[in-house]
């Protein structure tokens, strides 16, 4: 399987817009709400604070992706993009 | 100008205040049926159902030659830790606004950064909706008269859907915001 290399500062790049939006959602989120949670939601909206990606985080919580995304409202995880 | 709606895009567009504009910007959207298939709440079926009655929107109609493209693509970026896991979904809307030279509107990390590194889909032209936005502006579809209401529109978006743009797109966006308002 062919895969296509990406140049160092293009993950550099990556690596601190991935920081930045890390940073961002762990600040906003309402930790609370997400600590009340049952443990297979908290999870995703845990795992969707550290990745940002919410295809996976729904698939977690076992979600609709519009569904989790009025979860991802509720616990104030912006979308940082 | 022709539009590729993902579904993030288009969930997250339809909780706007200003969502029906989006017809106004482009002379015709298309969708995939299994980008379709992933809208499921009320809202956003009620606009894209409406958008497809009025003729706005249209289905894709996807090929074999596409299929193995995708079979391609998916084969070279699956492996990168460093790309958000794509779905199939999202990987069928980059090979469609590539066919159609249009312009991609996702708000999906990994699509963006595909555009980013990828000698095939370098320079594929992708919108969050902050460059949406924008272009309504320099299309007189939004009216500003000055940075200020540029923000306070951006802020508008960002408070209907729970967004926050980075701040270095959202400079970008500024910059090209203050040179239009000079012209």
């Amino acid at each position: 399987m062919n895969t296509v290399k990406v140049s160092n500062d293009l993950v550099e790049k990556w690596r601190k817009e991935d920081e930045e939006a890390r940073r961002i959602r762990r600040e906003k989120a309402n930790w609370e709400f997400i600590k009340s949670q049952p443990p297979r939601i908290r999870a995703a909206l845990e795992y969707l604070i550290e990745k940002g990606d919410r295809y996976v985080a729904a698939k977690i919580a076992g979600l609709t992706l519009e569904e989790f995304d009025e979860l991802r409202r509720k616990a104030n995880i912006p979308v940082v993009i | 100008m022709i539009g590729v709606l993902d579904a993030c895009f288009i969930i997250d567009w339809c909780k706007y205040r200003h969502r029906e504009l989006l017809e106004q910007l482009f002379a015709t959207l298309f969708i995939h049926e299994e980008t379709l298939a992933q809208l499921k709440s009320e809202t956003t079926i009620t606009y894209v159902s409406r958008l497809l009655s009025e003729g706005k929107l249209r289905l894709y109609p996807w090929s074999q030659i596409e299929e193995d493209e995708y079979l391609r693509l998916r084969g070279e970026i699956i492996h990168d830790p460093r790309i958000p896991s794509l779905e199939r979904p999202d990987i069928l809307c980059l090979i469609m606004a590539k066919n159609l030279n249009a312009i991609l509107l996702s708000e999906n990390t990994g699509i963006h950064r595909v555009t980013e590194f990828h000698p095939r889909y370098r320079g594929l032209i992708v919108w969050t909706a902050l460059e949406t936005i924008e272009n309504m502006i320099y299309k007189n579809i939004l009216n500003v008269s000055s940075e200020d209401e540029f923000l306070k529109l951006v802020k508008e978006y960002e408070e209907d859907t729970g967004h926050i743009f980075k701040r270095s797109r959202l400079e970008k966006s500024l910059r090209r915001i203050k040179s239009w308002l000079k012209r």
